[in-house]
């Protein structure tokens, strides 16, 4: 008896133990999740409440002080280069571990290992872009080239894997707990996919849409309806700017042959409308004390962690201060104690599309000319949580992988479609770029910098202590004749190649141009005299406009200006737009109370999209429909195409509203502008009905919901939701419900430098830290946080301090 | 008294030893303990569970208190159990089943040895 009864109870404290330790299904196991020693509860410490006076991190040449001001922002104070890079690994890998590991893991197609099939498609889709493989490229290229900057890219690494190899269990960060993993080893290589994976957030195209609508509706109405300059071309660098240079661009080869068949591809996903950034910089005789400002803002996706982490890097020759891209080395936005810099997405289309023909079944050789190429074939091997492995064969042909054939997103078609994009290459150094732009202390350092970055295209803004203000938009840009690339291209035919890229000096670049200042808003580069072909489909034609005209109006500029400019919500658009819209409404439906309500509410709107205006939610919701509305039948071809931008749509309904676009074939008689301008009000009205009877109040904030969202989107309660904040997309301050001003930064460079910075998030990667969101109400309400250097020796405003050695 | 004294002497081991240990470890000892105590078998199991059950709920609450931390409210959403409350609670029942079956657990060990040597002596 007494040994049925040990043995039972044995058995069960047994199954007990083993079972607390299980996960089941989504649920993670319980014991070493609630343990209060090990679990979840010590994620509830924030760092000052955890502050260490020293730690160890080993291979260091002399020890390194970090100070931590109020807002957690680590102040690294090392004696070298290499000190000082495995100092931010480890830094960096302490407050944002989980974050860095889970975006290399995304851009590794590697996902699944974590989260199981729901991504397994997503995975498929990431690596048969090729960004791993161009990564372990630039890991041969800088092992080849570079050997230098390698040696600091591995230190950092180091720094992150001491800290791996130290963390306790208690400090694990909480996401691993829940998703039940632990962090692998850090490398070199996971730096650059990182750096890939931007080009991949920040790079689209729509050569697939633009094939398609050009069956769909001729050349001639392609070009009317599309056209790829705007009427009123406010573009990157000022109109005035001279090209005096001898342009290599090719001339277009005759009579080619474009691949026949309307394709019902699936598209790849685009960046998100308000993905897109700010950056200008005013020179000293604009501004009130007569020093240079300069203000950087990217707009991305709005995430917590956030994407950016702050810090500031200081050796004995340099002090840097700004935004790091956890993961990636150095401060990619920000200023040193002699010039300021920043970036915006210099959009344009880089990547292609090429057709190819296999010789046989085997796809081991693709026609090219006269002759028949070899391929190669790189198997990708998915790991999948709780299933087998997926193996996908990619086939590489010299352009770039088949990313489309029948295995994926081509059921419906027997087509192989190659992707030509310059992250393939890996002959880039973007690292360096940044490396070099943290120590420049001129604008000659500063050009120099850029030379080794490839993508994704940047704006870079600049700005000196000595009085000088630049832009250079900077990328690796393909040498292509007119139209090469706006539509998928014969694989077969050798005169479709890329000719080669422009020339560094080529690149669209300027030096204190006379109106006093540089600015970007990701619209189109140059005017049409620029002797290169630069198109794309996704230009902004708004917050260009916007923003030159105030910075061209205002003198005697000052930080305070500036930063208010940074938060300025006047929507252009509706300025454009809602007077052309209420005057073909012509009194439509305004028998009903609620359109008198609502017309009065646009009536007197001032178009500024603060977060109590409601003539921002209705124009946004009217002019939505109207747009559906005009474009229904065109996106209703049964092909993936996309709709004329809003700026030709406004341009089209103010100048020509009789134009036979607005013609409906479905419906009966002719109809025009007005007809749609009268549907989408109806549509208002519906939708109106159903918010304010579900939701009540339509205040521009209550409508946009922004909401700051961790990178698992299942993790809700780690999410910020309904922040109340202006702005929108086409904005300067382009906040709209999941993007937006993703960093702010305005920096003055006198003989102090005054600098100030705020994001969407906190210092610290964990939810349970008092620093995980505290930055989001100031944010939120266009204020910042003090950005000064500080000394090592600065007492004031320390949270603690701790030694590296 | 045993109880009382079995009790105390669990939460004591919980909250030093678990520090350094993980929760199974924590288990083992307190069945360690039970033999080295010999409570009854009721109190062998409360005993144990008490012990790690009103530890882990100690603990809970004090990380709760210095901290203020929003994160068990956040762990509580995420789970689906509403407040944090609910998670202090839930991490206080697993500590006491978990502690009360490791108690009972060495009582029952202890019963046996010790009856196999009382037959050894009396045989």
């Amino acid at each position: 008896m007494k040994y049925i009864s040990f043995l039972s109870v044995l058995i069960l404290t047994c199954a007990l133990g083993v079972l607390a330790s299980l996960p089941f299904g989504q649920i993670p196991p319980l014991a070493p999740l609630l343990d209060p020693n090990h679990g979840f509860w010590q994620n509830s410490f924030s760092e000052d409440q955890l502050a260490e006076e020293t730690l160890s991190l080993e291979n260091l040449n002399a020890a390194v002080e970090v100070v931590y001001d109020e807002q957690l922002i680590p102040h690294i104070y090392a004696e070298n280069e290499l000190d000082l890079y495995r100092a931010q690994g480890y830094i960096t890998a302490k407050h944002r571990l989980w974050q860095m590991e889970f975006q290399t893991r995304a851009a590794a197609g590697r996902l699944s290992e974590i989260v199981g099939p729901m991504a397994l498609e997503l995975d498929r889709m990431t690596r048969r872009k090729g960004l791993a493989y161009g990564a372990e490229k630039g890991i041969s290229y800088l092992t080849e080239k570079d050997p230098a900057t390698l040696a600091l890219v591995e230190a950092y690494a180091d720094g992150v894997n001491q800290y791996i190899a130290q963390l306790t269990d208690a400090r694990l960060p909480v996401e691993y707990k829940l998703l039940n993993y632990r962090p692998e080893t850090w490398s070199a290589y996971k730096s650059l996919l990182l750096l890939k994976y931007m080009s991949d957030m920040l790079v689209g195209d729509r050569d697939l849409e633009y094939s398609n609508l050009k069956k769909i509706l001729g050349q001639v109405n392609l070009d009317r309806l599309y056209p790829e300059f705007p009427n009123e071309n406010d573009p990157v660098i000022e109109k005035e700017r001279i090209w005096d240079f001898t342009t290599l661009a090719p001339t277009k080869p005759d009579s080619l042959n474009y691949p026949e068949e309307t394709l019902q591809l699936e598209p790849l996903a685009q960046p998100t409308e308000g993905t897109g950034s700010n950056n200008w910089a005013v020179s000293g005789k604009k501004t009130k004390n007569g020093n240079p400002i300069l203000a950087n803002d990217p707009h991305l996706s709005l995430n917590l962690p956030s994407l950016w982490y702050s810090m500031q890097l200081s050796t004995p020759t340099h002090t840097v201060k700004g935004a790091t891209l956890p993961g990636a080395l150095g401060i990619i936005s920000g200023f040193n104690e002699n010039i300021a810099w920043g970036v915006t997405n210099a959009t344009r289309d880089t990547r292609d599309w090429y057709k190819i023909t296999f010789q046989d079944a085997s796809k081991k050789a693709y026609k090219y000319g006269q002759e028949w190429k070899p391929t190669e074939f790189r198997i990708e091997e998915i790991q999948v949580k709780g299933q087998e492995v997926f193996l996908d064969t990619v086939v590489y042909t010299h352009y770039g992988p088949v990313v489309y054939d029948q295995s994926f997103k081509a059921d419906r078609q027997d087509v192989n479609f190659a992707m030509r994009w310059i992250v393939h290459q890996g002959t880039s150094n973007e690292q360096k770029t940044f490396m070099l732009l943290n120590k420049a202390k001129n604008h000659a350092d500063y050009t120099e910098a850029l030379k080794e970055y490839a993508a994704p295209a940047q704006n870079f803004v600049f700005a000196s202590k000595s009085g000088d203000i630049a832009m250079r938009i900077q990328g690796k840009f393909p040498l292509k004749w007119k139209g090469q690339g706006k539509f998928f291209m014969n694989g077969a035919d050798p005169r479709m190649e890329w000719q080669g890229y422009i020339p560094f000096e080529h690149n669209a670049n300027t030096l204190n141009p006379e109106r006093g200042f540089v600015s970007s808003a990701n619209q189109h580069p140059v005017d049409s005299t620029y002797p290169y072909y630069v198109f794309d489909h996704s230009y902004e034609h708004y917050r260009n406009r916007r923003l030159n005209r105030e910075l061209s109006r205002m003198e005697q500029i000052t930080v305070a200006d500036m930063k208010a400019l940074q938060y300025d919500s006047y929507n252009l658009q509706a300025a454009e737009s809602l007077p052309v819209m209420l005057n073909l409404l012509a009194g439509h439906g305004s028998a009903s109370k609620e359109a008198q309500k609502y017309l009065a509410d646009l009536k007197a709107w001032d178009f500024f999209a603060d977060p109590a205006k409601k003539g921002q939610t209705l124009y946004s919701i009217w002019f939505a429909e109207t747009t559906e509305s005009i474009w229904r039948e065109l996106m209703e071809q049964g092909a993936p195409v996309m709709r004329p931008n809003n700026y030709q749509t406004i341009a089209l309904m103010s100048a020509s509203p009789e134009d036979s676009v607005f013609d409906v074939h479905m419906a009966e008689g002719i109809q025009t502008a007005q007809y749609h301008v009268r549907v989408g009000f109806d549509s208002l009205l519906v939708a109106m009905k159903n918010w304010e009877a579900k939701e009540g109040d339509y205040g521009w904030a209550d409508y946009k919901k922004t909401t700051i969202q961790h990178l698992v989107p299942n993790f809700k309660a780690f999410s910020v939701a309904g922040v109340n904040t202006g702005g929108g997309s086409g904005i300067l301050n382009a906040t709209g419900s999941r993007h937006g001003a993703s960093w702010r930064m305005v920096v003055e460079l006198g003989s102090t430098i005054k600098a100030f910075g705020i994001y969407p998030g906190g210092q610290s990667g964990n939810p349970g830290s008092r620093f995980y969101d505290n930055f989001i109400p100031i944010w939120a309400n266009g204020d910042y946080v003090d950005f000064d250097f500080r000394k090592k020796e600065d007492q004031k405003g320390v949270l603690f301090k701790t030694t590296l050695k | 008294m045993k109880f009382l004294l079995f009790t105390l002497l669990s939460a004591l081991l919980v909250v030093f030893l678990n520090i350094v240990t993980p929760y199974w470890v924590v288990m083992i000892a307190l069945a360690v303990l039970a033999v080295l105590i010999r409570p009854s078998v009721w109190g062998g199991f409360f005993g144990g569970g008490l012990g790690m059950g009103l530890a882990w709920l100690g603990q809970t609450v004090y990380i709760s208190a210095v901290t203020s931390s929003t994160l068990p409210d956040k762990m509580g959403a995420l789970m689906g159990l509403g407040s944090g409350l609910s998670l202090v609670l839930l991490t206080a029942v697993l500590g006491f089943i978990l502690g009360g079956f490791s108690g009972l657990l060495g009582v029952m060990f202890r019963n046996l040895v010790q009856k196999k040597r009382r037959d050894v002596y009396l045989g």
